[in-house]
């Protein structure tokens, strides 16, 4: 049976994963600068060893009030297309194996811009885990801001 | 195969490289025709390519080459004078190789370029020498020593070696003390580790031969070993300069043994000397044979690096400056003297390692300058003008993305320096200026950017036509022109739209105008600029970056965040106090009266959509110049200037257009680098608003800043009229005594012209207050033409965007609306300057300015 591993983080009391080919890293950073007139979803931008990383706000992508960046804040940095982003999660979670099994696309019943954000719901003991479009999720023009 | 590939394109790069020192001394040759160096050099160029084309067996280039050498030989031995006409074929023969070469590399054989015209123009001009008079016999005697002297041009270099053998005639103790100065030249290290021994004790027979008498700076002649202090010294074993003289034709080789023989016995005067005072050589030589002597090889002087590497090398210097910046503050806040020297000595060693790596990316400007002496010269020729072209300054270096950036506006300015800025032959003489123009080119470093200037001596720029240009263009109305210092009015050549395509062509054939110009120039965050004065010339001024990558810059806080400001847009900071300097509103638009004229303001907070307080005093002003419009920006407080490593930003956010990038401050937070420009732009500053900003000048100049939403309100009676901003030029009060009746209507004069007037009351069937001296006037212009629209009084700017009723609709009133709590009409404008002056739209039929209602 094939299986995949999901790193896994926690957005508003809801677990959340992406494959974890995906994820450059996982820090915690708590400079942000802001970008004014940017999409809401830009939380900052900051310093990675150097590079400007740009901080992708999950929560507003979710549809929800954005994150306070006054404290440290948890970073899952992505690798994407030409350089990292990195997605503002509230915990780190486990990295996890999973069965292709386990896998049910979103239920009908989940609407608004979290379904556009989700691929499938993963069946984890005792709770579910949402597996998250990457390239959505980073998206930060996705909202029509 | 992949051998001789290999061979080709070796050949290939080299030869590139040859033709374009080939045109530019071709060109300095028709200058300088007595220069036996020119000659000899261009001689051995051809003669390394016809070399390499007959091992590579392509015939042709063989057969150009092998003419134009002919042809050089005759030169180079005197036996024909070097003529404009010698000149141009010997460009055409330069061309047809050129041509030839980019077959070659593109398909790797000859193709059917034909040479036989090139070869056959070759010959006429060596038949025309032939029949021309014998040359003076000076010249030929110079050439039969020369033949003795110099067999064959590839065999130069052998002499070079035998003379690095024989400085026989140089006593043992002059070699000494030269061996001990030579590991004193520390300005070139390098070039001095990498001498041989042998060019050393060559040295020693350069005090020898010193330089000319007259032409080196008296310390130079007095210093103990002038050569071996000269920079240029150490690139290659320098000949001696009796030796060069003696291959020139221009000393016999006993004279030369004399000379020294009186050295040896204590003579001090230098070779050069001795040999002029005897009678035993001409100034001129000397000259050229110290030039020689200067020459350096750049085959054992340098090597060719990948550009990627120092790209990459580029990139870690920028992240080592960053962790310096970083550590120095760290260590700034402790207290270990240790460490603060270590980090000292970091500092110093990271600045001389960054400015290393930024060397290697240098290379001087004469790497584009080279081509324009062809240029000027075909150009000139074309348009039948004469023109001498001086640079200055050839090595200043810069980067090398942004040479290739300034190429192509550089290249436009001189063609148009020659095409428009320098006159004809006759109108010069006719001016009392010498027939010749001169183009100067002129680089220089200035406060962290390169200004790079072009000068010509022309007939300057027409500030009257320029005007006229822009008013028929419809870049700028009459109403403006005539409130636009000459200067401004100059400015408007960079606008888009004011070259024509004809123009275009003429000018620069390349289809790049001013405006190009200035777009590319501002593309890699430099400037542009024009000065001219009637019939004395016209200075166009490029000021470029030194580098991309690292740029010096103002820091400056706003509403808690740092943003960085690239320091060439900030021409000067303001502390605005509150009382001797302090922000004014005309209307509701904050402004600054910066000597005397009046600046328009923009709150950095409210242009980024911060919630800043707002305040009036304790607060700065950062003074800026983008797209040719000086603004003021209201930071909060300004923190400091310091040099900061560009990084792009992410492309999600190049739509926003505030930003030029973002950089990492000296205590890791990043920070954004705004673009001045974007922010101009933004802040509604552009050329179009920002020209009728200006052109109204007064209270209202400002305002005009939001002007599609904004509306003049003034009171005709007792009735209220809004007029769009947009389509206001001026507010004007005229005394009422100066109203005058021509037919059925009212004007005045104005500006040396005849403004119609209408009474907007009139218009309104209102009760006009006629109680005043004067009465105000709303000056409207478009396209040249001005109407005046006269009204009881001014009330107000207002910003609402109120809703209209359209309904409501009167004669002469586009709607209406509550501005204020008060019911105000709004003017159909179109139809009150038509009241005005029937004529006004007679040739524009566009109803764009009529209010939306």
């Amino acid at each position: 049976m094939p299986t995949r591993q999901y790193a896994t983080f926690e957005v508003a009391g809801q677990l959340f994963g992406v494959e974890v080919e995906a994820v450059q890293e996982v820090l915690s950073f708590h400079e942000y600068t802001a970008v004014p007139l940017a999409s809401p979803a830009v939380g900052g931008l900051f310093n990675l060893r150097g590079q400007v990383i740009a901080a992708v706000d999950l929560r507003v992508q979710l549809g929800l009030p954005r994150q306070s960046l006054d404290g440290p804040v948890m970073n899952v940095i992505l690798r994407g297309d030409d350089e990292p982003v990195s997605l503002l999660v509230d915990r780190i979670g486990e990295v996890i194996d999973l069965d292709d099994s386990e896998f049910e696309p979103p239920p009908e019943t989940l609407t608004g811009p979290t379904r556009e954000l989700v691929v499938s719901t993963v069946k984890l003991e005792g709770r579910l885990m949402l597996a998250v479009d990457v390239a959505q999720a980073v998206d930060t023009g996705r909202m029509g801001y | 195969m992949d051998d001789l590939g290999d061979i080709i394109q070796e050949f290939l790069v080299e030869s590139h490289e040859n033709l374009d020192q080939l045109d530019r001394d071709l060109v300095s040759l028709e200058q300088e025709t007595q220069s036996r160096d020119l000659v000899s050099r261009i001689f051995r160029t051809i003669h390394t390519i016809k070399g390499t084309s007959g091992f590579l067996a392509f015939t042709n280039l063989e057969a150009v080459t092998h003419a134009g050498e002919s042809l050089l030989a005759r030169l180079r031995d005197g036996t024909q004078p070097v003529t404009a006409d010698t000149i141009s074929t010997l460009l055409a023969m330069v061309d047809c190789v050129r041509a030839l070469l980019s077959t070659i590399e593109e398909t790797s054989t000859e193709g059917d370029i034909s040479i036989d015209s090139v070869v056959a123009m070759v010959n006429r001009q060596m038949e025309q020498g032939e029949a021309a008079a014998a040359a003076p016999e000076a010249a030929t005697e110079a050439a039969a020593a020369e033949a003795v002297a110099e067999p064959a041009p590839t065999e130069v270099t052998v002499e070079v070696t035998v003379a690095a053998e024989t400085p026989a005639e140089v006593p043992a103790a002059e070699a000494a003390p030269a061996r001990k100065r030579a590991p004193a030249k520390k300005r070139a290290p390098r070039k001095a580790a990498t001498a041989e021994p042998e060019p050393v004790s060559l040295d020693a027979s350069a005090p020898a031969a010193g330089p000319a008498p007259a032409k080196p700076p008296a310390a130079e002649l007095d210093a103990p070993a002038p050569a071996a202090a000269e920079p240029a010294a150490g690139y290659e074993a320098r000949r001696p300069v009796g030796e060069l003289l003696v291959e020139q034709g221009a000393a016999q080789q006993s004279d030369v043994a004399t000379a020294l023989q009186r050295q040896i016995e204590g003579d001090e005067r230098h070779l050069g000397t001795i040999l002029l005072e005897e009678g035993k050589t001409n100034p001129a030589a000397v000259n050229d044979a110290l030039q020689a002597q200067n020459k350096r090889s750049i085959a054992d002087s340098a090597i060719r690096v990948d550009v990627d590497l120092l790209d990459a090398l580029m990139n870690l210097v920028g992240e080592l400056v960053l962790v310096r910046n970083q550590l120095m503050r760290s260590s700034s806040e402790s207290r270990d003297p240790a460490l603060s020297r270590t980090t000292q000595r970091l500092n110093l060693i990271t600045s001389e390692l960054q400015e290393g790596i930024m060397k290697t990316r240098m290379q001087p400007i004469d790497q584009i300058w080279s081509k324009l002496p062809r240029v000027v010269r075909d150009l000139s020729q074309a348009c039948g003008k004469q023109v001498r072209l001086e640079m200055e300054g050839k090595e200043t270096e810069l980067d090398r993305s942004l040479l290739e950036a300034v190429k192509d506006p550089l290249t436009h300015l001189v063609r148009n320096a020659v095409d428009h800025g320098i006159e004809t032959a006759d109108e010069r003489v006719a001016n009392g200026k010498e027939p010749q123009g001169t183009l100067t080119l002129r680089a220089y470093h200035e406060g962290g950017h390169v200004t790079v200037e072009v000068a010509d001596n022309g007939s300057g720029i027409d500030v009257d036509r320029v005007a006229q240009t822009g008013v028929d263009r419809g870049v700028v109305s009459q109403g403006q022109v005539s409130q636009m210092s000459p200067r401004e009015i100059m400015m408007l050549v960079f606008q888009p739209g004011f070259s024509t395509a004809k123009q275009v062509t003429n000018v620069s054939g390349r289809g790049v105008g001013m405006d190009v110009v200035k777009t590319n120039i501002e593309r890699i965050g430099g400037a542009v600029d024009v000065d001219s004065e009637r019939g004395v010339g016209t200075t166009w001024r490029l000021s470029i970056p030194l580098t991309l990558a690292i740029i010096q810059a103002l820091t400056v806080e706003c509403a808690g965040e740092r943003y960085v400001i690239p320091q060439v847009a900030v021409h000067e900071l303001v502390y605005i106090d509150g009382k001797s300097t302090r922000i004014e509103y005309a209307s509701d638009a904050p402004v600054y009266r910066l000597r005397g004229k009046l600046l328009p303001l923009v709150r950095l907070d409210q242009t980024l959509g911060l919630s800043g307080d707002n305040r009036d005093e304790g607060v700065y002003m950062v003074v800026l110049q983008a797209d040719g419009r000086r603004f003021g920006m209201i930071v909060d407080r300004v923190l400091n200037t310091e040099e900061v490593v560009v990084k792009a930003l992410n492309a999600r956010f190049k739509d926003i257009g505030m930003y030029a990038g973002a950089t990492i401050l000296g205590d890791g937070k990043v920070a954004l680098i705004l673009d001045v420009a974007s922010l101009a732009r933004r802040s509604h500053l552009t050329s179009t608003t920002s020209e009728r900003t200006r052109a109204a000048g007064t209270d209202e100049s400002a305002s005009a800043g939001k002007s599609a939403q904004r509306l003049l309100v003034t009171g005709v009676g007792e009735r209220r009229v809004a007029i769009p901003l947009d389509t206001v030029t001026r507010l004007e009060e005229f005394e009422r005594g100066r109203i005058e009746q021509a037919g059925s209507r009212q004007v005045v004069q104005y500006r040396d012209e005849i403004l119609p007037l209408v009474r907007l009351a009139d218009l309104l069937g209102a009760m006009a207050d006629e109680s005043g001296d004067t009465v105000p006037v709303v000056v409207y212009s478009e396209r040249g033409r001005s109407a005046g629209l006269m009204v009881d009084k001014i009330v107000d700017i207002v910003e609402e965007a109120t809703a209209v009723r359209k309904d409501l609709h009167e004669d002469g009133f586009a709607g209406t609306a509550v501005i204020q709590q008060r019911v105000t009409e709004l003017l159909d404008v179109r139809r009150a300057i038509l009241a005005a002056d029937p004529n006004f739209y007679a040739e524009t039929s566009d109803d764009e300015y009529l209010v939306e209602a």
